[in-house]
């Protein structure tokens, strides 16, 4: 019986083989690869976890994957079409918000909404995500610590990962300084 | 208080923008079934699409080791006279990935491509015959990141040999048999969403819009593609070869430049020709 524990651990440790540190500043890297397990300053939650959370907290929700643009130089005739934002419910989808160089416009966009959607109360708990395998959230959560908000969640499984819990989504369209107007 | 109901009538304004449609995960085959059917509005409208097996095989790995560089073959047995070949990488922001239109000097059995996959999708081969009618088979492929992904080294080296060609046949040349030639183009295909690690800024788009081949002045094959086509393309396909003759391979991208070869079969490449 006893080799099982120790052959568990071996393929655990296989599955895990990519060991990544966090970077002293922003991740400027492949923004699609393997990701830290930790974030200085914030906390990694998981889905279950981030289901509590979300019962017990009211946390704001923020998406910050990328949007994709159409390229100039496309054939007229071709279909632009990309997928749906899927984001989970309650959240708002700022892209942008993740990039290691962020655009002034995003980074006040992004600053602003988290003041304002908190009650200026930097202790009221933020999550940040996008895919698996995405250092757009891990710079984006990494930002808001920088900003002061002393409870950032870093959910790295993102969307991929709350739909593998067995969590449904909703579509969104990219939040902007128009949509808050809107309030 | 203030507060509370700002906070409730944002909450109340953005679920008017997001409750529009409940989605479940991402592999749910109504999904995938749901983006095929606005797919083939988009791409295909009006028109009816029939069951393609037997009539075209599409050939994928299941989980692809690298999202920008997915090798796609393309099987065509021949019962049905095929002209055109239609690659729809569903979940791709630009979902028609390549159109295939195969000429008089073709051997269409086989094509082979390597394509960009952003994430995890279902991939469509759809075959046109001469009449017109649609054919079309399926394949779910795994991946992700493959339009984001920065080509990497080899970048540089692309562009410095922009439109280098090398042309390869695969099988023994016996004049008035089909052989299979691998046609391999210097690009780097740029989409505009892949990042350089150095500037920091995306690189901006530049991507081959048409590759038109010829031999003996005959069509052999005209590839359309933009962005999902992989950084220099390697591209498979048929051809009858006489016992002399010329294959031409001209290439244009996005940015109206255009790249000329010609390839004596058999024999050793030409200089290149402007």
């Amino acid at each position: 019986m006893r080799p099982l524990p120790l052959l568990l651990l071996v393929i655990a440790l296989a599955a895990n083989g990519e060991d990544v540190q966090e970077p002293a500043g922003f991740w400027t890297g492949q923004i699609n690869s393997a990701v830290p397990e930790t974030i200085a300053g914030g906390k990694v939650i998981h889905a279950q976890e981030l289901e509590q959370l979300l019962k017990q907290e009211k946390p704001l929700l923020v998406n910050v994957s990328n949007e994709p643009k159409r390229p100039p130089g496309m054939s007229p005739d071709a279909p632009w079409l990309p997928l749906p934002q899927e984001v989970i419910p309650g959240s708002v989808w700022l892209p942008g918000a993740g990039m290691a160089d962020i655009a002034p416009d995003t980074d006040a966009l992004f600053r602003n909404h988290l003041s304002q959607a908190s009650g200026r109360d930097p202790d009221h708990p933020v999550v940040i995500y996008c895919h698996e395998r995405c250092w757009l959230s891990w710079n984006a959560a990494k930002r808001a610590i920088g900003y002061g908000h002393r409870h950032v969640y870093w959910f790295p499984e993102g969307i991929e990962g709350w739909h593998a819990a067995g969590n449904t989504t909703v579509v969104a369209k990219p939040w902007s300084a128009a949509t808050q107007d809107v309030e | 208080m203030g507060m509370t109901r700002t906070m409730s009538l944002a909450a109340a304004c953005l679920c008017g923008l997001v409750c529009m449609h409940i989605a479940r995960a991402d592999d749910d085959a109504a999904v995938r079934n749901e983006r095929w059917t606005e797919l083939q509005r988009a791409i295909f409208p009006g028109r009816t699409i029939s069951d393609g097996a037997g009539v075209i095989q599409l050939d994928a790995p299941p989980r692809a080791l690298d999202a920008a560089l997915v090798p796609f073959t393309i099987t065509l047995p021949g019962q049905i006279q095929i002209k055109t070949v239609y690659l729809v990488i569903d979940n791709n922001p630009g979902p028609l990935a390549g159109r295939f239109t195969f000429g008089a000097a073709a051997d269409p059995r086989t094509l082979k491509v390597r394509m960009r996959v952003n994430t995890y999708t279902n991939v469509h081969a759809v075959a046109e015959d001469s009449a017109g009618k649609l054919y079309a088979v399926e394949k779910f492929v795994k991946a992700s990141g493959g339009c984001s992904a920065p080509a990497g080294s080899n970048d540089e080296e692309s562009m410095r040999n922009l439109g280098e060609m090398k042309l390869k046949l695969l099988n023994e040349f016996v004049p008035g048999k089909a052989v299979q030639a691998q046609l391999m183009i210097r690009h780097p295909n740029f989409n505009g969403m892949q990042m350089d690690q150095l500037t920091r800024m995306y690189t901006p788009a530049l991507f081959i819009r048409t590759i038109d081949i010829t031999y003996a002045d005959q069509p052999v094959l005209r590839i359309e593609s933009d962005i999902s086509l992989s950084t220099d393309p390697v591209i498979t396909f048929g051809f009858t070869p006489r016992e002399q003759g010329r294959l031409k391979v001209e290439v244009r991208d996005s940015k109206e430049q255009s790249f000329l070869r010609e390839f004596p079969v058999p024999g050793p490449a030409l200089p290149p020709t402007s």
